[in-house]
């Protein structure tokens, strides 16, 4: 009797372990699924949230194309305007408090953002940097336009028109910003490598159009030989278009600019600007949403990821691929 | 490890229960889980293909209106007559014509939202629009354009661009898709100019972007030259970060098929739009079945309870099952014990009520057995007494020792030595050991002795014959057969008569038997004398028999029913009684095993 009964308990035993085992088994597969279906959240902080800051619309758009494909949760934020560094540094500050997976951080400046950086590090978020870098090397990606390379085509790009000879002015935007420091670096090395093209000097426009339309237009009359403009960023190039138009030398003074918007197609089809050199926003917004989720999987990542740059003349400005560069909005 | 060999009824029947109980679950459970994927997925797969008809369906519409309105301007009379030129008077009636066209396109314009513009460009420099106050791009030539080049190689037919931005007009760069026509004279002979019809993309753009494949699916769109229309990644492919089938969708006309990435395999659902466009649904084939976690876990749960209420039944069913066998065996362990007073239930299983009936039965004849035992035993002992008191019957020794007395006072000191020797050696023969089983040869000296005795007592009287076969004395016998026959014939054959009575003893072997034949010349007996010697209630009567009824009864007891006495009788010739035995040889171990028993 009593074996009989040890039997059966044994049975009944092992069935239970087993089912049991079985469920324990399924239990953590199913939840090790859920937790690799449901990755921290990430958060994006931009430089602006602005309607009207194109750049930053596409860039978003591209963030949230990637949050689909990849089923990961992303908010975007950051402040009003570029140049509201207080704000951008409390939203992070915000934004720790809610311990996403990463942070993906387009700085607005170099420097007063490295302590928001190292607290961020401190809590065990990954930080990546995005667009505009800081001085630190925390951040363990930094997703941009490689802009010296993106200086060197704008460079190339000038070099060509001038057909070998002329002098060159830089019409920059703020002093000291790393975005500015590449893109001259890169225009210089390839123009200064011929000594039959001068570059007279850099200018800064402070990113004011009208202040980029005046310096232009006296450095055109102080140096009437001035034969090749390079704007570093949409408003210099604009202004300096602006500038060249009014004088009527237009295809006279060439003029290679930097970025997009309807006054840069408007100059490119008029025939004042030859060449604009433009970055992938969408792509950055991706690329660094990818290079987040790697990185919060324990995977490497580049330390410097390239989302590339393309040379746009009136030309090609309507192919197919560059068109959905220059216009990335269908509702207008 | 001994527990695991399931010993008992109980716990084979539950196993057995368990394991086919599980066994079915589980195929059942695989079963319907791989049947409720495949539906869902057929399900989800034909969703999709619904979703992405509707969506051909919508373009479909919106290109038709496009091509309506460009078959209603071909057909306008007044565009032609002005495309032709043909009422060039003054430059009055020249701005007539074109106000009265520009009013015909602009009243399209407003009932259509969806309808940018509408132009003519005809092929000397006239140009209307419907848009009455945009001003044309100064800075673009609408003949290096590709709507404009397509419609020109068309020749008449219409041409539906891809999406692309329309800069036409200043200061404005929208996302439009373009129907051109080249408008052709009446005669049809020579071409008058280039109809653009744009239509809105947002229109298109709004409708694609909200439609869900899924959490991760999309809708894309591409032309005939494999140039996308529409695609939410449609950047990431340009810059080489994202591929798309694009050659596999121009090759499939219409219907689906499948990529093998893995975890990330898509389900493409392609769908002609019959003017070149190809719209393509694309789904995550994992998400197809979404609730693949959920559906795995029911059915885990599900199976889970079925082996849970599988191991209950059986061990209740087990348990009733076993039950009767187990109550079968306490009784068993009972009757062991030597109670035979029991019976068993009988249960309503047939197979086990059988089995019980059938051990009651063998329980009930087992008691009857060891009775009958009990019984046989006691008749033994009781006979064995009785031919022991037969054998030392105290008349014939009074008579024996008076016959002695007798001869002694006679002087016959012969007959005296000689009836006392034969008297010594019939006690000591009876007495002999207390053995049951003695030899025919004992048997054959011990009846030779009484008559030896009797002879002389009855001198005369009485004459003996014994014929015993050599062979047969080393057999076995129960002893004291002869005598009460012997005795029997005696005094109740040879007494009474007149004349010499004689009795002969003779034996007979046949392959299994043996046979001895008292036969003596003596008065004999009727059929109802006959009958009453072995009737037990008659030997009480005169006290004749009893010694021959005891004789056959431990036959009887001994060898069995088919052993015994029988008689052959005549009245005046004398009687016949035969004594029927087995042959058993002396070291039969018979007499053993009954020694064993006493």
């Amino acid at each position: 009797m009593g074996k009989r009964i040890m039997s059966i308990r044994a049975v009944l035993l092992l069935l239970l372990a087993a089912g049991g085992a079985a469920a324990v088994m399924y239990g953590i597969h199913y939840f090790s699924g859920q937790m690799n279906a449901k990755p921290k959240q990430i958060t994006v902080v931009i430089k602006s949230m602005e309607q009207s800051m194109e750049f930053w619309q596409v860039l978003s758009d591209g963030v949230q194309v990637a949050a689909k494909e990849f089923g990961v949760k992303v908010k975007v934020v950051g402040p009003p305007t570029e140049s509201d560094i207080e704000e951008q540094i409390a939203i992070l500050e915000q934004e720790i408090l809610a311990r996403p997976g990463a942070i993906v951080m387009a700085a607005t400046d170099v420097n007063r953002l490295v302590p928001v950086a190292e607290k961020i590090n401190q809590a065990g978020i990954k930080l990546l940097t995005l667009d505009s870098g800081i001085n630190s090397k925390l951040p363990l990606s930094f997703i941009a336009t490689d802009n010296i390379e993106a200086g060197k085509k704008a460079g190339q790009a000038m070099k060509e028109l001038l057909g070998g000879s002329g002098r060159v002015a830089i019409i920059s935007f703020v002093q000291g910003t790393a975005t500015q420091i590449d893109r001259e670096l890169g225009v210089r090395s390839v123009l200064e490598e011929n000594e039959d093209i001068d570059v007279i000097g850099t200018y800064y426009s402070d990113g004011v159009e009208q202040k980029a339309f005046d310096t232009t237009k006296r450095l055109l009359l102080e140096h009437p030989d001035l034969t090749g403009i390079v704007g570093l960023n949409e408003t210099s190039t604009v202004g300096a278009g602006k500038a060249i138009r009014e004088l009527g030398l237009a295809g006279e003074v060439k003029l290679v600019g930097f970025d997009s918007s309807i006054n840069e197609v408007k100059l490119l089809e008029e025939g004042v600007m030859q060449v604009t050199v433009i970055q992938k926003p969408f792509n950055m917004g991706y690329l660094s949403v990818k290079a987040a989720l790697q990185t919060i999987n324990g995977e490497k990542v580049p330390p410097i990821i390239d989302t590339g740059s393309v040379v746009i003349t009136e030309q090609n400005m309507y192919s197919d691929e560059n068109q959905k560069l220059l216009f990335p909005f269908v509702d207008r | 490890m001994n527990s695991w060999r399931f010993k008992s009824i109980q716990s084979n029947i539950t196993l057995a229960f368990v394991l086919l109980i599980v066994l079915t679950s589980l195929i059942l459970s695989l079963v319907s889980y791989y049947l409720s994927k495949e539906a869902v997925q057929t399900n989800a797969q034909q969703y999709t293909t619904e979703l992405i008809k509707q969506v051909n369906t919508n373009i479909q519409t919106y290109v038709t209106s496009m091509k309506n309105i460009a078959n209603l301007a071909a057909s306008n009379r007044d565009i032609r007559a002005y495309l032709s030129g043909e009422q060039t008077g003054t430059l009055v009636e020249k701005q007539e014509a074109e106000a009265k066209i520009s009013d015909f396109f602009h009243s399209i314009l407003i009932s259509r939202s969806d309808i940018a513009s509408i132009n003519i460009f005809g092929y000397e420099g006239q140009f209307v629009t419907g848009r009455q106050n945009a001003r044309l791009n100064p800075n673009i030539d609408v003949t290096t354009l590709p709507w404009y080049k397509n419609a020109l190689r068309a020749e008449g037919e219409n041409v539906i661009s891809s999406s692309h931005v329309q800069p036409i007009f200043e200061d404005e760069y929208r996302w439009v898709v373009s129907l051109s026509r080249e408008l052709r004279s009446s005669d049809g002979t020579h071409g008058l100019g280039i109809l653009n019809v744009d239509l809105n993309f947002s229109v298109m753009n709004n409708m694609f972007s909200t439609i869900n494949l899924g959490k991760r699916g999309y809708l894309f769109i591409v032309d005939e030259n494999g140039n996308i229309v529409y695609h939410p990644q449609q950047q990431l492919i340009y810059s080489n970060l994202k591929t798309e089938r694009i050659d596999q969708v121009l090759a499939t006309r219409s219907g689906s098929f499948m990529t093998e990435e893995g975890a990330d395999s898509r389900m493409y659902t392609v769908q002609d739009s019959g003017f070149g466009w190809k719209v393509v649904g694309v789904s995550y084939v994992k998400e197809l079945v979404s609730n693949k976690n959920e559906m795995q876990l029911s059915f885990l749960a599900l199976g889970l309870i079925c082996v849970v209420i599988a191991v209950m039944l059986s061990v209740f069913l087990s348990g009733r099952l076993s039950k009767p066998i187990k109550q079968l065996q306490e009784h068993m362990k009972e009757v062991e014990k030597g109670n035979f007073d029991i019976q068993v239930p009988v249960s309503f299983t047939k197979e086990i009520g059988r089995l019980a009936r059938t051990f009651n039965l063998m329980v009930a004849k087992i008691k009857e057995l060891m009775d009958q035992v009990v019984r046989d035993q006691e008749l033994k002992r009781k006979s064995e007494l009785n031919a022991l008191q037969a054998q030392i019957n105290p008349h014939f020794l009074y008579n024996t020792l008076d016959s002695i007395v007798w001869m002694a006072e006679s002087k016959k000191s012969e007959e005296v030595v000689l009836m006392t020797s034969a008297l010594a050696k019939l006690f000591r023969a009876s007495i002999s050991r207390g053995e049951e089983l003695v030899p025919i040869r004992t048997e054959m000296d011990h009846i030779t002795n009484y008559l030896t005795i009797q002879k002389m007592r009855y001198k005369d009287k009485i004459d003996y014959e014994v014929r015993i076969d050599e062979a047969i004395l080393g057999y076995k016998t129960i002893k004291i057969i002869l005598q009460p026959i012997v005795e029997n014939a005696i005094y109740h054959g040879l007494k009474m008569q007149q004349g010499v009575g004689k009795i002969t003893i003779m034996s007979e072997e046949t392959d299994t038997d043996i046979l001895l034949f008292v036969i003596d010349n003596g008065i004999g007996m009727d059929e109802e004398k006959m009958r009453s010697l072995l009737m037990r209630d008659a030997r009480r009567d005169n006290g004749r028999g009893v010694g021959i009824q005891n004789v056959h009864d431990r036959l009887q007891l001994y060898f069995g029913s088919e052993y015994g006495l029988t008689f052959e009788s005549e009245p005046g010739e004398g009687t016949t009684v035969t004594i029927r035995m087995p042959k058993l040889h002396e070291s039969a171990g018979r007499r053993d095993s009954w020694e064993s028993e006493s």
